[in-house]
């Protein structure tokens, strides 16, 4: 018989219970059972970054995670990032300078770049580059999504 | 892609998670970060029946100043290390290694401990059950024969730890904790020189701590891949310096990182060690790029490696 654990964690400021297989991922979690489909599966091996969330503030492959290892974390995911009707600075510079193509890897893009800018409000544009080489974008996108990172440092 | 079923266990102590592991009979894997045995898991080529996460151990946590030694503890992540003072000051070609390691998320994830602990891969074996049923099973599978040399009588696996490669060219040793207590050893006896099984790690040790000499060395690391981030490396070259004798280092072909010492540093010198080294080296076609592309720039990464480490000296 399959084994159930309840795991208590926040998601985007929502104190949570949710009931888990232990070799259930916290993609599949957050997808499946939370209806966060903001996050999203790519390679599914922690190479590609598309369902990159925020484990405490670090940017972390969720397809590679248990859920139960974040017990008693705060999780953040894209859709967690605005405030109200109000986007995230991040957000709003993707939009500005069109840095979406076919949108898969926007979220890990957003959230690597948003883990970036809390503990460096300034990077330089050396520092954003080796930090969102951290992510695939397929479109090859990377010119405008660079742009959009360094246009949000700067406000 | 899908996990198969297991028990999650989280201990709080070495005590507790060595019982655990006793518990499950052989059955049993630790669980530091996660991002070399999680894809395994995914590709099946790890079925356990338990994971045990060792995460909740804090003293495998920290970084101490002690004497002789800088002791880091095996849960220290990879992003954490790059920044520790004594590596940034003083182990020159660890901070190239750390810095070159997959790429910044992977590093804030994945520990120094489960670095180490990475299994040997292959371009025929990281695969998933479905691609490696159709080529049949490899002796690192548990199989008769290898895909990546044809009529070959062994493995050719390489394991990839970048920062292996570089810990081999500063002074090293590992503390284990086992059923039968705690034992310590020098880096070059965690490895049993088979790339298919590639540790002497004994069933239920757990890396606690590396220790790395305080020694004052210059250096660097130079990785071979084909993107400048995320991938493991194609081969990676460490060397340091400390009093005019040096260590070069080649990891990434095989089962293990090779040392060699040399005490000159022209041309000559630096070509004599690097065919020392190629001696012990097996490089196959095993990796994205030709087996003699790897071969030929050993030498290559070597001289503009010692090159840049004895001018900045
Ligand atoms: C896309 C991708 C790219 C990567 N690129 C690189 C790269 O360029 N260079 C590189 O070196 N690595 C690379 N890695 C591998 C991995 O991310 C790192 O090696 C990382 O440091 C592993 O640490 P971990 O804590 O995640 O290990 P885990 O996955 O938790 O563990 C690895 C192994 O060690 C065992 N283990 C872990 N900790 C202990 C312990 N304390 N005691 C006993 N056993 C233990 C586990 O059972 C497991 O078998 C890459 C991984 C991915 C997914």
């Amino acid at each position: 018989m399959e084994q159930f654990k309840i795991i208590s964690f926040e998601v985007n400021g929502e104190p949570i219970e949710v009931e888990v297989r232990p070799h259930e991922t916290l993609l599949e979690t957050l997808r499946n059972r939370l209806e966060l489909t903001g996050a999203k599966e790519g390679c599914g091996l922690g190479a590609c970054g598309s369902c990159t969330v925020l484990v405490n503030g670090v940017p972390t492959r969720s397809c590679i995670v248990l859920t139960a290892e974040v017990e008693g974390s705060k999780i953040t995911t894209i859709e967690g990032l605005a405030e109200g009707e109000r986007l995230d600075p991040l957000q709003e510079s993707f939009m500005e300078k069109g840095a979406v193509q076919c949108g898969f890897c926007t979220p890990g893009m957003i959230l690597t770049a948003k883990a970036l800018l809390d503990r460096n409000p300034r990077p330089t544009k050396e520092e954003i580059i080796t930090t969102l080489s951290s992510n695939v974008c397929r479109c090859t996108g990377y010119k405008k999504i660079l742009e959009a990172v360094e246009a949000a440092s700067s406000q | 892609m899908i996990l198969r079923k297991f028990e999650y266990l989280r201990p709080a102590s070495i005590k507790e998670a060595l019982e655990l592991y006793d518990k499950f009979e052989g059955g049993a894997v630790y669980l530091s970060g996660g991002t070399d045995l999680v894809p395994r898991m995914k590709l099946g080529l790890e079925r356990p029946s338990a994971v045990i996460d060792i995460k909740q151990i804090a003293p495998l946590k920290r970084v101490e100043d002690q004497g002789e030694w800088v002791k880091i503890g095996s849960l220290v992540p990879l992003f954490d290390l790059r920044q520790e003072g004594w590596v940034v000051d003083n182990f020159p070609a660890l901070k190239a290694s750390l810095d070159a390691t997959s790429c910044e998320t992977l590093q804030m994830r994945g520990t120094i401990g489960g670095n180490l602990l990475q299994n040997s891969r292959c371009l025929f074996y990281n695969q998933s059950v479905f691609w490696r049923k159709s080529k049949g099973f490899c002796f690192k599978m548990g199989g008769d024969k290898c895909n990546a040399v044809p009529g070959a009588k062994r493995c050719f696996a390489n394991y990839c730890s970048d920062n292996a490669t570089s810990l081999s060219t500063l002074t090293c040793e590992l503390e284990l904790s086992g059923p039968d207590g705690a034992r310590r050893i020098a880096l070059d006896e965690l490895y049993s020189g088979k790339p298919g099984k590639p540790f002497k790690v004994r069933a239920g040790e757990i890396l606690t701590a590396i220790f790395v000499k305080k020694e004052n060395t210059q250096g660097g690391y130079e990785k071979l891949r084909l993107r400048g981030s995320i991938d493991y490396p194609l081969l990676g070259l460490a060397f340091s310096l400390k009093d005019g004798k040096g260590t070069l280092a080649v990891g990434a072909v095989g089962a293990k990182p090779r040392a060699v010492e040399l005490t000159e540093f022209k041309k000559d010198s630096v070509k004599e060690a690097v065919d020392t080294l190629l001696k012990d080296l097996t490089p196959v076609n095993n990796t994205v790029v030709e087996a003699s592309y790897r071969k030929q720039m050993v030498p290559v990464m070597a001289e503009r490696l010692i090159k840049k480490t004895v001018e900045g000296a």
